[in-house]
């Protein structure tokens, strides 16, 4: 039987019919349209399906939408400001950090989470927050760099 | 949709939790708390449908789960160790999928860190792994934890799974529990009838069985008073700096007399040297009372080495899970020592 939630996502409150076994990911893609999250291994491995709960970077394909009644979520859709690209996601543009682009909603929510924790990360905590998200193209490097472009302007 | 049909229960407080775990026991209902091993664990089944079957191997019958994928894993998982035909597996599944889950997401009562009377600590078993990464107290006071929670997983596991879950699952390598035995916690079980506390080492029995009883609820871990002069160290030893399953796990938690001086007790836990996380139950009696020497502490590993039962698997041979049990404790008894020295 469907249940009524209620959750707000990327500032806009929303209330939804759920059937208790949809995942937050589903209902953020078919129920909401919001196809930036990707969908990759469906089993907490791969983490292109991250998104921000409460502030937290979580699997929204191992989290039931039951399960976030009441949060505040943010998606890949929430980054760019008045329809540019936030500074972020420039870097990761500039610095060739995104190939095939399957990763990299993932990436960049879970870079936002470490971002707002700590503005200027050194190498190895960038290396260590991203390492539950993997990418098949770039190798890493890139991203870290990219991350790294950012963290710097924080730092002056 | 992957997930099997099941619907979700949501408790306002534990005793309403207990309450439901009892009421549906026999209709199958699992406990929800992070997600990060219940929902992988029942989707499981569904995606291994699609795997190519068995073309007859030492443990399968012709039809069931192939070889060449891995078919010893198969063999821990009493669902496909049915083998048979595609529907026969489908059946069985039908009847372990849970009909209800529990989800405990409202239960904030149980996400907590604070101090208990006595000094020691308790623990909400809600905690996520993250929340106790991140506690300067658990880090300076409780370090083999904060240490067992570093690798474990990935962040973002971590961001979810909490620490009860990784003890309620009893896998044998579980990161959070083997410090959370080294460091002689006691479990709070919470069930209709009252509540139960019981030493950590004794709560799993085997891979992902336990002594909880079906209307009961990890609620809170409770870890003694840290002495003056003790110290603990966890070390995870794997391949991969992420995402991966430990090869062996030690923590050992020692407790001297003065700086350098004899000890006064010491616990060392092992992980994924044994069906359970289990207590290397001969090492207090070589190394209490002792001053811990290079010699001292070389015969507590080697003790703790005698302790451990690990098989051979994909992650390492039974031998070499021995002989790194020895090495490894000896290095963290050495930490550990140190560790006792300096804390004030």
């Amino acid at each position: 039987m469907k249940k009524i939630i209620s959750l707000t996502v990327n500032g806009v409150e929303h209330e939804l019919a759920v059937e208790p076994r949809r995942s937050l990911l589903e209902l953020l893609r078919e129920d909401l349209g919001l196809t930036g999250t990707h969908k990759g291994c469906g089993i907490g491995d791969c983490g292109t399906c991250t998104v921000l709960v409460d502030g937290v970077a979580t699997f929204s394909c191992l989290t039931l939408a039951i399960q976030v009644e009441g949060c505040s979520i943010e998606t890949v859709e929430s980054l760019a400001e008045n329809g540019r690209l936030n500074e972020l996601q420039q870097a990761f543009v500039d610095q060739g950090a995104i190939q095939c682009g399957f990763c990299t909603p993932g990436m960049l929510m879970t870079s936002t989470e470490l971002l707002r924790r700590n503005p200027h990360p050194q190498e190895p905590e960038i290396r260590r927050a991203i390492s539950g998200n993997l990418c098949r193209c770039t190798g890493y490097q890139k991203i870290v760099e990219a991350i790294k472009t950012v963290a710097g302007e924080n730092d002056e | 949709m992957i997930l099997p049909q099941f619907d979700v229960l949501v408790p306002e407080t534990v005793n309403e939790a207990c309450a439901m775990l009892a009421e549906h026991a026999e209709h199958g209902v699992r406990v929800l708390a992070g997600g990060t091993d219940l929902l992988v664990n029942l989707r499981r089944p569904i995606i291994t449908q699609h795997v190519p079957r068995c073309d007859g191997c030492r443990t399968h019958p012709e039809g069931a789960v192939s070889s060449t994928i891995d078919c010893t894993m198969w063999e821990s998982e009493p669902l496909m160790a049915s083998g048979g035909s595609l529907r026969t597996l489908l059946r069985d599944q039908e009847k372990t999928s849970p009909e209800f889950l529990v989800s405990l997401h409202k239960l904030k009562e149980l996400k907590n860190i604070r101090r208990s009377d006595d000094g020691g600590l308790r623990i909400g078993a809600l905690t996520t792994l993250a929340e106790i990464q991140r506690s300067p107290e658990i880090r300076q006071d409780y370090t083999a934890l904060a240490e067992g929670t570093d690798n474990l997983g990935s962040p973002l596991v971590r961001n979810r799974g909490t620490l009860g879950g990784n003890i309620v699952n009893a896998r044998p390598a579980a990161d959070a529990a083997v410090p959370t035995i080294g460091l002689g916690a006691m479990l709070t079980l919470h069930g209709k009838s009252g509540t139960r506390s019981v030493p950590a080492e004794g709560f799993p029995t085997a891979p992902g069985k336990t002594i909880i009883e079906p209307d009961e609820l990890l609620t809170e871990i409770v870890y003694p008073l840290s002495p003056t002069y003790s110290g603990s160290a966890y070390y995870k030893l794997a391949n991969r700096k992420a995402l991966e399953i430990s090869t062996v796990g030690v923590a050992v938690w020692v407790i001297l007399e003065k700086p350098g001086g004899p000890v006064a007790d010491v616990r060392v836990a092992l992980g994924a040297v044994g069906p359970t996380p289990i207590l290397a139950k001969s090492v207090p009696a070589v190394l209490i009372g002792k001053v811990p020497d290079k010699a001292a502490i070389a015969e507590a590993a080697e003790a703790a080495a005698g302790d451990c039962r690990p098989i051979d698997d994909h992650r390492g041979s039974a031998w070499y899970r021995v002989q790194m049990v020895e090495v490894l404790t000896g290095r963290l008894l050495k930490i550990a020592v140190e560790r006792a020295g300096t804390t004030t």
